[in-house]
């Protein structure tokens, strides 16, 4: 037996929600090859199904590409501060991928750390997360290499698997997915079908260990020359999660604000002195697969990457995790054939 | 085709012409178990030192990326004297970066490749183009049908745009630049946005508000614009990196257009004929200041 909603009252649901003031977000088609999740102003715009996975991911509605932390005024010499209260606007993400959702728990530990960021906390309390467990796959894909799947429930609020034209099976997984399924669903003989996912491609732990003890490996090279440089790879990645902090304003006052900031900018690691100690895309990329396989999880446990293969499909010049990775491994059997 | 280009590329790099051959190439996800190229695998730049690495190299209709965008990177540099495989709307690139000094075509050796055009369905770019064989190469490979297209269809989408009223392209840009995240894909990915410190960089002052807002973004894709009127060449790339779908092409075509019509000038068409940016005329019009 099974929980079910059809895709009807799924989308009287949303809608609902909408009504209510409160703020949803799903896929939405943008193009005819391009999805995005975005606000939705009514449930028609939600793009459940039909592609591989919107090529952003849903990092933004919790930790926003430009969040303003405070305000300030010139009065005469003296500097007034004013404070902005963390967003308290209820949100509701539906038809998230499993590799967004896992992304969240990844994301608390750096939002929890040594600093408790209100703003990020606040959005996540706000927030119910609606997860659709995949039932296809591409070649980019590789959820199954880093310890997920195609129905993963990591960061989810309730999971949604589609039984066909009837709608979904749903499997609440926190006191916020029970209180939003709540009296919708129908009891059913109908459960949905869990997929194998892609083959496991890698594993990421010697990926790791080659990562942490060969900084100075011509690999890096190797990975690095096509690399032009931009920050789609860390822009569309549910996990990268780095940050500038600016002043903006005008003579008479302004706001501090947080921007998203990615590794592979020269501007990055650029000292006021000129100096830069990440001076080229060799030394960028080491940097972001490093944090990925050996940094973040000698901190925090876990491995900085869901498989969304994100990073893959957005690169200009196919240059992503999954590719970098076989490149690493290449190079690590090398090492361990010449016997070092 | 694909062998007449590797065997030109082996002798270059086997006689020493040139010591790196920048080309389109498979590895990785592109390769089988048996490390063999795939042929419907995704396609990406590479850049070949070896004489028998020359088998690597591809030749098909995903072959987007216009080169042309390394040959001002230093770590591509540092790899010594290159050969660079270009189509037709690539080559325009090496013009304009010749004209304004950032290359010496002396110290190249520039592989023109017939082309019929890339994408399926073609790119919108290819339906108008009329340089499907390269021009200023010194070899072109292969030969193709496709002909002149049609220089009364350049603009088409242009001028299916401005029918619109002023407030309904506002609200067309607006809703389309609201999706800027700046990652500056599109900027990284131009063979003519090269500078050393984009002002975007610049942060003693701030020039240009590095926020992905609304105020931001429409700074931002303005000053991109504005930096290519008269120097686009109209290869799209900006358009096909941009991971927020942003018609940026349309944005380019304005500019294109308006150096067109008001001085008959296409960038990189022609090497004799001055930049418009960069010459001076007494008869230049007056009456068109952007």
């Amino acid at each position: 037996m099974s929980d079910v909603i059809s895709r009807q009252q799924l989308l009287e649901l949303v809608d609902a929600w909408i009504a209510q003031d409160k703020r949803a977000i799903g896929p939405v088609a943008v193009g005819e090859d391009l999805h995005l999740f975005m606000s939705m102003s009514d449930s028609g715009q939600l793009a459940m199904e039909g592609y591989i996975r919107p090529q952003n991911s849903i990092k933004e509605f919790f930790f926003p590409r430009h969040e303003k932390i405070y305000r300030y005024h010139f009065k005469g010499h003296n500097i007034e501060l004013e404070d902005v209260e963390p967003p308290a606007t209820e949100q509701l993400i539906i038809g998230a991928r499993p590799c967004d959702a896992a992304a969240l728990p990844i994301l608390d530990h750096v939002f929890n750390w040594d600093f408790k960021d209100e703003f990020y906390n606040q959005r996540r309390n706000a927030t119910t997360v609606i997860t659709l467990a995949c039932a296809t796959f591409d070649d980019n894909c590789f959820c199954t290499s880093v310890g997920l799947s195609p129905a993963a429930e990591q960061g989810s609020d309730a999971l949604l698997l589609s039984i066909g034209d009837d709608g979904y099976e749903v499997r609440c997984l926190t006191d916020k997915g029970k209180a939003l399924f709540e009296d919708k669903t129908q009891s059913s003989e109908k459960t949905g079908e869990v997929i194998d996912g892609p083959e496991k491609k890698f594993d990421p732990e010697p990926i790791g260990d080659f990562v942490r003890n060969n900084f100075e490996n011509p690999v890096w090279q190797e990975i690095a020359l096509r690399c032009l440089g931009c920050g789609v790879c860390t822009y569309s990645c549910p996990t990268c999660h780095c940050f500038d902090i600016v002043d903006e304003g005008t003579a008479s006052g302004g706001a501090r604000v947080k921007n998203w900031d990615s590794c592979q900018f020269a501007m990055f690691t650029q000292h006021a002195s000129g100096h830069n100690p990440r001076a080229n895309q060799i030394h960028r990329q080491r940097q972001r697969l490093l944090h990925k396989f050996g940094i973040y999880p000698e901190k925090f446990g876990a491995i900085l990457c869901t498989g969304c293969g994100n990073c893959m499909r957005n690169c200009p010049v196919e240059l992503g995790v999954l590719n970098s990775v076989e490149i690493l491994r290449e190079a690590a059997t090398r090492n361990t054939g010449e016997g070092k | 085709m694909i062998d007449q280009l590797r065997q030109t590329c082996r002798k270059l790099l086997e006689d020493g012409t040139v010591n790196v051959v920048i080309g389109y190439g498979h590895s990785g996800g592109g390769r089988n178990p048996a490390g063999q190229s795939t042929p419907d695998g995704p396609v990406h730049p590479v850049f070949i030192t070896r004489p028998e690495d020359v088998d690597t190299l591809v030749w098909n209709d995903r072959c987007f990326a216009n080169l042309t965008v390394y040959l001002t990177r230093k770590e591509i540099k540092a790899l010594g004297k290159p050969a660079i495989i270009v189509k037709g709307c690539d080559e325009r690139a090496l013009v304009v970066l010749e004209q304004e000094s950032q290359i010496d075509r002396s110290a190249m050796y520039v592989i023109g490749m017939a082309c019929d055009g890339v994408g399926d369905p073609h790119a919108l770019k290819c339906a108008v183009c009329d340089v499907h064989r390269p021009r200023t190469a010194d070899i072109v490979i292969g030969e193709t049908a496709a002909d002149a297209g049609n220089p009364e269809a350049r603009y088409a989408d242009l001028d299916a745009f401005l029918t619109k009223t002023p407030a309904e392209r506002m609200a067309y840009w607006t809703e389309e630049l609201a999706r800027c995240v700046k990652c500056y894909a599109c900027r990284q990915v131009c063979p003519l946005c090269y500078c050393e410190r984009c002002i975007v960089d610049k942060n003693r002052p701030v020039a240009i508000d590095t926020s992905a807002t609304l105020k931001g973004n429409f700074a931002w894709q303005i000053v991109r614009a504005f930096h290519l009127a008269g120097r686009c060449i109209g290869c799209d790339e900006c358009t096909r990196a941009c991971p927020a779908g942003i018609n940026l092409r349309l944005l380019n075509q304005t500019l294109a257009r308006a150096a067109e019509e008001h001085f008959t000038y296409r960038a990189g068409m022609d090497p004799e004929t001055p930049p418009i940016i960069g010459s001076y005329s007494q008869t230049d019009e007056e009456d068109f200041i952007l």
